[in-house]
């Protein structure tokens, strides 16, 4: 579904060139539930940001699809960003002069969609996540749990192949998290590939998988003498 | 299309919204009253006289002393033989007025004496038998006045004429089968004037609203007004002399009598200087509304760019999460032109309603025409292309962000 292969994304200033991905190499099959962990400035969001075309890389090759996407211009990765990813973001990124039915709709309307089959698939998504009753609010008067279910409705309403979530539980407390987790057990069940960058142990370890990004790479823990002690704590911390 | 969206998106920004709409509303009324008289007076520019402008001057003379009726009438004798002599000169005739001058002679016009409503209004000249001659008139139909028929009328005479040339505008009122010739009118008198003759064209002597009106429409009585304090005299030069015999002219009427005055402003005029100080006003009037227009519809171009680029600068996270969802870069300017072209559809709503309404007060306070359709129709045209133009900039800004801002932080 996901295939990076000795991919990099080079920052260059007129002085010096900072490596957020290096020989960066993934593959993640259709219907897996994958969690990408590393601590803050590893290359997570960066690596979110390319699988989900919302950026260029430097090098390498990345097949979404098995479609290879770096020679694709803005149109196509436009085309992609619509009809084949679902995005959930850390700050919900609701549209907030929208209300929440139009909100849903927006990715379905880029895809030149009629209008009953935009009723459709919208009213369909907010009833999954449990906020039909709730399609003529605006996202101001939602709680925060609220706000990221329209979001995951928006993500789902246009059947996305492969689902990319930044954080999804990190501005929620609690309670809140754990239903949009649920939520997201839910939708993979149902066969969705999903691919989470988060930062919570616990959360990771709930996925199907886990990838962890150092450096901008992906390493192994359990093989890595440099977190081997880390990482057994860390999966012992979380068994119990 | 995504109206419903944006209009939903519009009506929470309300204030921004209705002062744009407001402004272009304004703006659509002004500019098309503005455009209506900028083009109405523009019209009185190209306004034919029908007399030989190009090889025509006026002298207007002031005798030294008050002249009686007698006295006058052999200055005016002596004058006009004085001017024939001068080289380059082809005609001289002593008038009470010209087209485009600066006063104006006028009499309502009847079909019956005791008509209490009269049919028209015609400008009234007076001239002897070399008038029409003298001012290059082309007489379509009928005759000129013989020279037995010139009366001398004084400032008290009674001047009632018995016959007249009249202009085709004129005929064509009175007489609309265009059987004028031959028969009469009254102008405030109980004695019919027979019309012996029609000239295609003789302006009327002033531009004023009022005579627009009458335009065209005027008179000429076979009568050598010889007034008192002074008179003025139209004299043809022959084609290409009128520089010379300009100059040489009043040298001519002060070697045959020093006693007057010839205003060295006023006093000697050729008629390409009447015609351009006739519509000075008018001229003046279409500038200054022309720069309001350049300048309103300037301002609401600035307006519509300086919202839409707050817009654009406010709504940029807003922008990356659309593209992040699939908007091209198309998409994105479509947008922002389209939410500029239904606020600019909200104001020239407003702004038809405000452009009647002003059109009718200026109609019903300075007496102005009502405004043709054509010009609103214009006008709405204007605001929309100007909108869509002043918002190309700040949408084309949009465009360009990336779909990555969706990730930033706030």
């Amino acid at each position: 579904m996901l295939k990076m292969t000795h991919l990099s994304k080079v920052y260059r200033t007129e002085v010096v060139e900072t490596y957020a991905l290096r020989d960066f190499n993934i593959d993640v099959k259709e219907g897996e539930f994958v969690a990408v962990t590393g601590p803050s400035g590893s290359g997570k969001t960066t690596f979110l940001t390319i699988a989900g075309l919302l950026e260029t890389f430097t090098g390498g090759e990345y097949h979404l699809d098995n479609i290879e996407v770096s020679n694709l211009d803005d149109n196509a990765r436009s085309k992609i960003r619509n009809e084949k990813i679902g995005f959930i973001f850390q700050a919900f990124n609701l549209i907030p002069d929208l209300n929440v039915f139009d909100n849903v709709e927006v990715p379905l309307r880029y895809r030149g969609m009629k209008a009953p089959e935009r009723k459709e698939r919208i009213m369909g998504a907010l009833e999954r996540v449990g906020l039909a009753s709730r399609a003529k609010h605006y996202p101001a008067e939602l709680s925060g749990g609220q706000q990221q279910r329209v979001a995951i409705a928006r993500a789902l309403a246009g059947s996305p192949r492969l689902l990319l979530a930044d954080e999804p539980t990190g501005n929620l407390d609690t309670q809140m998290a754990r239903g949009v987790l649920e939520l997201l057990e839910e939708i993979h069940r149902e066969g969705a590939t999903i691919v989470m960058v988060t930062h919570d142990p616990e959360l990771a370890a709930r996925a199907q998988r886990n990838v962890h990004i150092i450096d901008g790479q992906v390493v192994d823990l359990a093989e890595d003498p440099r977190f081997h002690t880390a990482y057994t704590a860390a999966a012992g911390q979380v068994r119990g | 299309m995504q109206i419903q969206p944006i209009l939903a998106a519009l009506r929470r920004h309300k204030a921004g919204t209705i002062l744009i709409a407001l402004q272009i509303a304004l703006t659509l009324a002004i500019v098309c009253n503005a455009l209506f008289i900028i083009n109405q007076r523009l019209s009185h520019l190209s306004e034919q006289s029908g007399v030989d402008e190009p090889n025509l001057f006026v002298i207007r003379n002031m005798w030294g002393e008050q002249y009686s009726t007698q006295q006058a009438v052999q200055h005016i004798e002596e004058d006009v033989a004085a001017l024939r002599q001068v080289p380059g000169v082809q005609d001289v005739s002593a008038v009470n007025n010209y087209p485009f001058g600066p006063s104006t002679w006028d009499n309502f016009i009847t079909m019956k004496p005791d008509q209490l409503s009269p049919t028209t209004d015609a400008s009234f000249y007076t001239g002897d038998e070399n008038f029409v001659r003298t001012l290059g008139l082309k007489l379509i139909a009928g005759r000129d006045f013989r020279a037995d028929e010139i009366q001398d009328k004084g400032l008290r005479d009674s001047i009632v004429p018995a016959v007249a040339i009249i202009s085709k505008a004129m005929a064509d009122k009175l007489y609309p089968n265009g059987d004028a010739l031959g028969k009469t009118f009254y102008a405030m008198t109980s004695s019919p004037i027979t019309i012996v003759g029609i000239v295609d064209v003789l302006h009327r002597q002033d531009v004023s609203s009022w005579s627009a009106s009458y335009l065209g429409e005027s008179m000429i009585t076979p009568i050598r007004i010889a007034m008192p304090w002074g008179l003025t005299y139209v004299v043809r030069a022959k084609p290409g002399q009128l520089e010379e015999a300009m100059h040489a002219a009043p040298k001519a009427l002060f070697a045959e009598n020093r006693m007057r005055m010839i205003d060295p402003k006023d006093g000697l005029l050729s008629f390409a200087e009447v015609r351009h100080r006739a519509f000075e006003k008018d001229r003046g009037m279409a500038i200054l509304m022309g720069i309001i227009c350049v300048v309103l519809l300037a301002i609401t171009g600035a307006g519509i760019v300086g919202l839409t680029s707050f817009w654009v600068g406010q709504r940029r996270r807003q922008i990356g999460v659309r593209r992040a969802l699939g908007a091209t870069h198309r998409d994105i300017l479509h947008y922002f032109m389209t939410e500029n072209l239904l606020i600019s559809l909200g104001g020239v709503a407003i702004g038809v309603l405000l452009t009647f309404g002003l059109n009718l007060w200026l109609v019903t306070r300075f007496t102005l025409n009502l405004l043709p359709v054509t010009y609103v129709l214009a006008g709405i045209v204007i605001l929309l292309l100007l909108g869509q133009g002043a918002v190309l900039a700040p949408a084309l800004r949009a465009s360009r962000v990336p779909p990555i801002e969706a990730t930033r932080p706030a």
